[in-house]
């Protein structure tokens, strides 16, 4: 397989409702990535497109021709993804193979979503698509429901006492919501900046026992990257990206992954592929944009990806061990929580992040210092998706 | 009075006191899952006997809903039951507000309507804690 490069990244603001079309706002993100890769969209040789829920947001289906005929990339093939909130990183994930396979030599891929616009009752509604219809829709689950059973499950597990684990998963929101307020492309950017235990705490309870604070927001935006072989990419850019490991994961509703609980044994295997692929170990991982669509999912997942031992994380933050600084620096965008959660641009969103904080380029409260090895982490439905992405400096 | 239909056919069977879940035991290595499926999970074998499961078990795990659904007002509960097989089910949860709820407290299977449709009540399977332990 060829080595594959992100060559370009482009982002729009994540935000809640606003009134551009998902075409216009993945035009927006695609023409920044395109450009900033010296290219035009003439030289893309295909489209990825993550989306989920455009058909129900504004009774647009296909939006990823539409799309690309709206950057100009005309006649190429154009193709959508769709799982859940991993949409856009599998769309990313797999337009990477084409490269790596020498078939394309430069690609976008990406991902648009308008879950803000929706509204909280569509939102849930359409959300909630993503578990099993034929048992857990019926009974009345809603994702926050099932990070709340998480959280009971965790505690009960790791014999913490739930009171001190929600002032744990509080540090979680905190941390986040400090990198996203010096985030302009942040939702929360210049807010809540001053959040305390005692305020995520005391927010209105969405799903006992989590509360507003622990749970990430409905988003609107777009994200997008270029991907080129090596061949390519060293005539483009100096600061080339690798896409050096990658895995993906598939398993169905969270029960059956019931044994392994509250762990998530897709996310496991996931990034054991993409670490054996990348030659690297956890430990290697100078950042990783992961997903906290809740808080106690962070924790989660910080263990799993093997940065924390298992019941530890909720320590690992408040010592600061998950920020930058400390062993692994953990969503210095401010994560789904504050930077914004648009659910089929998210994992699009991520590499944006890990890609930029790798050349330097953020805002300096938030750079990672010498960051050399990323890391992403996206789930899809209740744990039924999940994939993985490492990259690296390639200067 | 309307008429009680099941909210999906085969997942359950009856809907009284002798009411069951249905789920599958895999021949060839005797794992149980719920709900049926073509291939057993744990060896991938695909010859499962349908078996109706026990009727009480313990609460796994929990949480009170404060945001509406399509079909449930909050507050309402819903909880993973771990069965005596070994198999962990999904559900509502009613008789919360009487009986607090705690992880590993005895559960018991019961058959209630679950919301209204215009010609019919739609009915399906609930946990409630017991009053006479559990399994
Ligand atoms: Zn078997």
């Amino acid at each position: 397989m060829k080595k594959v490069a992100v060559v370009g990244v482009g982002e729009t603001k994540f935000s809640g409702p606003q009134d551009m079309t998902e075409v216009e706002l993945f035009a927006e993100a695609a023409m920044e990535a395109i450009t900033e890769s010296n290219l035009k969209p003439k030289d893309i040789k295909a489209l990825f497109v993550g989306n989920a829920l455009g058909d129900f947001a504004e009774g647009q289906g296909m939006v990823q021709s539409l799309a690309a005929e709206n950057i100009g990339c005309l006649y190429v093939p154009a193709t959508r993804y769709e799982g859940a909130c991993a949409s856009a990183s599998m769309a990313i994930r797999d337009a990477c193979m084409w490269v790596a396979s020498g078939y394309y030599d430069i690609v976008l891929a990406g991902g648009v979503e308008r879950a803000a616009t929706m509204g909280t009752g569509l939102a849930t509604r359409t959300f909630a698509m993503f578990s099993d219809s034929r048992y857990e829709y019926p009974a009345g689950i809603t994702f926050p429901a099932v990070f709340a059973m998480l959280t009971h499950l965790y505690a009960d597990t790791y014999k913490i006492p739930l009171q001190k684990l929600r002032e744990q998963m509080a540090r979680v929101s905190i941390q986040s919501y400090k990198h996203g307020s010096v985030n302009p492309r942040a939702q929360f950017y210049g807010k809540n900046a001053d959040m305390t235990v005692e305020k995520v705490l005391g927010s209105f309870v969405v799903s006992t026992p989590l509360t507003l604070h622990d749970c990430c927001p409905f988003s609107d935006g777009a994200a997008a990257v270029v991907l080129a072989s090596e061949e390519v990419a060293s005539k483009l850019t100096g600061k080339p990206v690798y896409v050096t490991g990658t895995g993906q994961s598939s398993c169905g509703p969270l029960g059956n992954q019931s044994d392994y609980l509250p762990r998530i044994r897709a996310r496991e295997i996931s990034s054991q592929r993409a670490y054996e692929m990348a030659g690297v170990k956890p430990q290697d991982i100078d950042l990783c944009e992961l997903h906290d669509c809740f808080s106690i999912a962070s924790l989660i997942a910080a263990e799993s990806l093997g940065f924390f031992d298992y019941g530890t994380a909720g320590e690992a933050w408040e010592k600061g061990e998950a920020d930058i600084g400390g062993k692994t620096a953990v969503n210095p965008s401010g994560g789904l929580k504050s930077k914004g959660h648009p659910i089929g641009a998210t994992g699009a969103g991520q590499v944006y992040e890990v890609v930029r904080q790798l050349r330097g380029e953020v805002e300096p409260e938030r750079q990672v210092p010498d960051a050399k090895i990323g890391m992403t982490d996206t789930l899809g439905g209740d744990g039924g998706t999940l994939v993985n992405m490492i990259f690296e400096r390639g200067w | 009075m309307k008429t009680g239909v099941p909210f999906r056919e085969g997942l359950f069977q009856g809907s009284d006191e002798k009411g069951s879940l249905l789920g599958a035991r895999c021949r060839q290595c005797g794992q149980i899952i719920f709900p049926r499926r073509e291939a057993c999970l744990n060896c991938l074998g695909n010859d499962l006997e349908l078996i109706q499961l026990s009727r009480k078990g313990k609460l796994y795990s929990y949480t009170i809903v404060h945001m509406p659904s399509e079909h449930f007002e909050p507050p309402y509960a819903v909880g993973w039951i771990e069965l005596p097989e070994g198999v962990k089910i999904f559900s509502q949860i009613r008789g919360w507000q009487e009986r607090p709820l705690e992880t590993g407290m005895d559960m018991a299977l019961h058959f209630e309507k679950l919301w209204d449709e215009e010609e019919k009540e739609v009915v399906g399977y609930v946990f409630r804690p017991s009053t006479n332990g559990g399994a």
